[in-house]
């Protein structure tokens, strides 16, 4: 496949780029959002385009799709024609063709009717044509090697599978235009890690048919497995254009995030943990896929939960606090017990717990900042017989304030209203509020810009300098490799790996996630 | 207007401080003022006089009672649908009681002990048996039906006639009938405990997302059962206040559940839009009445009330959306993110995640 890669630009250096963009540009309300951006893909090419979050990505695509117009100098053209911006029309008839991470997939009709949702139905007076109907179906999946039975329900589909439906019916011209570019919106974002690969087939057999493909992520590894060219953006610039076998890890995360892992690592380091301290101890904890996990954290210890997903680092920090519930095993802070399923009772013993999934299990998105950040205590605005608003929202301001909450006056706003970054700055606040002994946190910067995250891995080292033993569970290796002394590998449920020291890098953390080389480490 | 606050991102902006009358939040208020003005001109004899204001008051009290009960459990996401049904039985039960010659005291208080008793079980079956609080409640109700005949032996029962009974709603306090003054005490405790205490930020939270309340420390189940024992006493305070307002009927009840809800969700579209409350209730409550009154006075047809009521909550409803889709689009259009963000119409109860589940038995 690597040799595949190399060859293609070379042979189809006289056919038009797929996508020529010219100094793309978008504002909004006066900022510029996107910042003369040049991006080129050739035909067949993969060209992945990499940014965290609010760095001008999506914005990017919906110029694209004709959703935005663009400014003044932007100039598109696909398959060498010129796009009329801010036309999706225009956009489609050039052959831009996109799938989102919503894939649109009616999970209860047949792969058959999914595909012809968009492009329409064969029909004869009338009435749907089903063996025609199944023969364009079988050759759209074909087109992205796809082996399924069009008669199948998508709902029974792995999410890798659904992914290729997706990308099969955004291909599938059914005799219209032909297709020039294919832009793929994070589409492994919620793909488990052993789906990934799958995904991987498709798109190289997308490109391999002469299709541009702009593969939009922010997981380091793909750019490495798929792509032949990345282009980062940060903060609306383009930072580079580069090809991917030029590149490593470490140079393409400091072009990703500029100094911001080097700071976190440096002040991580700082913090001296002694294990003498320990004030987090699990024993033996069973819960869903999680098997006799036995671990200790100290205080001002910063400790990281990898593992691919299903491997139980999903549901081991939920279990600790109570969230989903716990099969077996003991669970202290200090000397008192962590009951079981019973958060209330957590938190009276110190634990904080910042769950995964902000929408569903953190935020009370239509509450507002203050009564968000106040919830998890009431008792110190409960005065003569009311709830002392005025006390509530100057303590709000302050949080806003320590942690560069924006707007810094928008205590009274709905939490729907904040941007992810602020929201989950936030709810940080809210937890750090009850100065927790122990903090519990899952997926703490998913989903934030870059500025948040540095903000989010300040204050959790601060509260690990306060005292506080704290424990992150992240999908994202590079972020426990900067941030944690310590690093726990989960896999198939158990512990395999305690990584200390020079051992806690991304390397050796991706490597004892996967492969079964490493032995379990006694409690 | 918007100011890119110290960054040069533009998601977030500052609020804006713009002069605002308010047409949005106080749109009932100005209704209101619009019907008084429109009616007053149309119909001064009739309608601007202090009876017209004492009648509509004290008719509406019971209504405003009802929909008070049912605000409790929908700021706690659960439907509470045996409102009327329970009303309705507690009538029937205070004055089968009085009828049997026991005392009006003991008669009021097996009477709403009844309502207290039907939140309980409504708040066992949604919690600890997980039934969507729909089904449960509707399912209660119908139950509570036949209770009320086995009760009533289908009979209505002699409306009692002691003159201490009839004062309980009947004596009047400055021109108004007492019912007034319970119905404003009941809202002025309401307000305190959902807007000034920490039990309605609990029942705000369960509402607004039940699991990330739980994952604060939230009793999520405690909240909902008591919201429904709230609910329970307050429909069986209304039902005895109506029997001794206008003696016992068999079939009131039903009449009493669409128009409670409809002043609660128009209710959540005036002060604090996007959230239940109170005031906005009673007012909604109040200007519904004030402007059938209103007709009323001009031509004398029998559908005008439901009608009116239908049509002003559809309106009121919908205006309300439109605005937030409007606002939501603005903030769209300045923000670059994607827009994730839900719609803010006060959340259906049963939509959160822990009620997932037992929408599925409902669905089922």
């Amino acid at each position: 496949m690597p040799d595949q890669t190399q060859e293609r630009p070379r042979e189809r250096a006289a056919v038009p780029p797929a996508l020529a963009g010219r100094s793309l540009s978008k504002g909004f309300a006066g900022v510029l959002a996107l910042d003369a951006v040049d991006l080129t893909i050739e035909a067949g090419e993969v060209h992945a385009l990499l940014g965290e979050n609010g760095s001008g990505k999506s914005t990017l695509i919906k110029l694209l799709s004709g959703y935005h117009r663009a400014e003044g100098s932007t100039e598109v053209h696909v398959g060498g024609a010129s796009m009329t911006l801010g036309s999706p029309r225009s956009s489609h008839a050039l052959g831009c063709r996109f799938v989102h991470q919503d894939l649109g997939l009616v999970d209860a009709a047949t792969i058959a009717d999914n595909l012809c949702l968009g492009a329409g139905f064969p029909l004869r007076w009338g009435t749907i044509r089903a063996r025609e109907l199944r023969r364009r179906a079988r050759g759209d999946l074909a087109r992205v090697g796809v082996e399924l039975d069009p008669a199948r329900l998508v709902g029974e589909l792995t999410p890798a599978m659904k992914t290729g439906i997706a990308v099969a019916r955004a291909l599938a011209s059914h005799g219209g235009d032909p297709v020039k570019l294919l832009v793929l919106d994070e589409p492994t974002a919620t793909l488990p890690d052993d789906e990934v690969n799958d995904l991987l087939g498709i798109v190289e057999r997308v490109a391999a048919s002469g299709v541009g493909v702009l593969y939009v992520t922010h997981r380091i590894d793909e750019v490495f497995r798929i792509a032949d060219n990345v282009t980062v953006l940060r903060d609306g610039r383009k930072v580079t254009t580069r090809p991917t076998a030029s590149l490593d890890r470490r140079e393409l995360i400091n072009l990703l995030v500029g100094s911001e892992f080097d700071e976190t690592q440096a002040a991580s380091e700082a913090l001296a943990p002694s294990a003498a301290d320990a004030l987090l101890h699990v024993e033996t904890l069973d819960a869903g896929p999680v098997r006799a996990a036995s671990f200790e954290v100290a205080a001002g210890e910063v400790v990281g939960i990898a593992g691919i997903t299903g491997s139980g680092r999903e549901t081991i920090l939920g279990a600790l606090f109570g969230a989903n519930p716990r099969e077996a095993g003991t669970v202290l802070v200090g000397e008192q017990p962590v009951p079981a399923a019973r958060p209330a009772a957590a938190m009276e013993v110190g634990v904080a717990y910042l769950p995964p999934d902000r929408p569903k299990l953190g935020a009370l998105m239509e509450l507002s900042a203050r009564e968000n950040l106040s919830l998890a205590d009431l008792r110190p605005f409960w005065r003569r017989m009311r709830l002392q608003r005025r006390a509530e929202a100057s303590e709000t301001r302050a949080w806003f304030d320590r942690l560069s909450i924006r707007p810094l006056d928008g205590s009274e706003r709905r939490l729907a209203t904040f941007s992810g970054g602020n929201q989950q700055k936030l709810l940080f606040a809210k937890w750090l509020r009850r100065r927790p002994r122990v903090f519990l946190l899952d997926e703490p910067t998913q989903g934030v810009d870059i500025a948040a995250k540095r903000e989010l891995h300040r204050q959790l080292l601060l509260a690990a300098a306060d005292g506080a033993a704290v424990v992150v569970s992240s999908s994202d290796i590079d972020e426990l490799a900067v941030l944690c002394h310590r690093v726990l590998v989960l896999r198939d449920g158990r512990i395999v790996a305690n990584l200390t020291g020079d051992r806690v890098s991304v390397d050796r953390i991706a490597r004892e996630c996967l492969n079964a080389s490493g032995k379990v480490i006694a409690a | 207007m918007s100011a890119a606050h110290g960054s040069r991102r533009p998601l977030q902006r500052t609020s804006r401080r713009t002069l605002n009358f308010g047409f949005d939040r106080f749109s009932g208020l100005y209704l209101w003022a619009l019907f008084i003005l429109v009616f007053g001109i149309w119909v001064p004899n009739a309608f601007l006089t202090t009876d017209t204001l004492h009648s509509v008051a004290s008719s509406q009290a019971i209504s405003a009672m009802v929909a008070l009960a049912v605000l409790a459990p929908l700021a706690a996401g659960v439907y509470d649908l045996s409102v009327g049904a329970t009303a309705n039985l507690t009538a029937i039960v205070v004055a089968v009681l009085q009828a049997h010659h026991h005392s009006i005291g003991t008669a009021i208080a097996v009477a709403i002990a009844t309502g207290v008793a039907v939140g309980v079980i409504n708040g066992f079956l949604v919690v600890k048996l997980q039934i969507s609080s729909f089904i449960a409640t509707l399912g209660m109700a119908t139950v509570l039906a036949a209770v009320q005949s086995i009760v009533s032996g289908q009979q209505q029962p002699a409306p009692p006639t002691a003159s201490s009974w009839l004062n309980l709603t009947q004596s009047t306090v400055g021109g108004f009938q007492v019912v007034v003054v319970y119905l404003v005490v009941l809202a002025v405790i309401f307000w305190w405990v959902l807007a000034h205490t920490p039990a309605g930020r609990y029942i705000d939270a369960v509402g607004a997302n039940a699991e990330a309340a739980r994952l604060s420390g939230v009793s999520v189940g405690k909240w909902r059962w008591l919201s429904l024992v709230c609910s329970g006493a307050i429909s069986g305070l209304a039902g005895v206040l109506y029997c001794s307002l206008n003696g016992p009927s068999l079939t009131f009840g039903t009449a009493l559940l669409l128009p409670a809800y409809a002043a609660v969700f128009l209710g959540s579209t005036q002060l604090k839009p996007g959230r239940f409350n109170v005031w906005g209730t009673l007012i909604a409550v109040y200007v519904l009445a004030t402007g059938v009154q209103g007709l009323q006075f001009v031509t004398g047809v029998q559908w005008l009330n439901d009608m009116f009521n239908g049509v002003a909550l559809l309106a009121a409803v919908a205006f309300a959306g439109w605005r937030q889709r409007k606002s939501l689009s603005r903030r769209f259009r300045r923000s670059t993110g994607r827009s994730d963000e839900p719609d803010a119409t006060p959340t259906e109860p049963d939509q959160s995640p822990s009620g997932a589940a037992t929408s599925q038995v409902a669905s089922r």
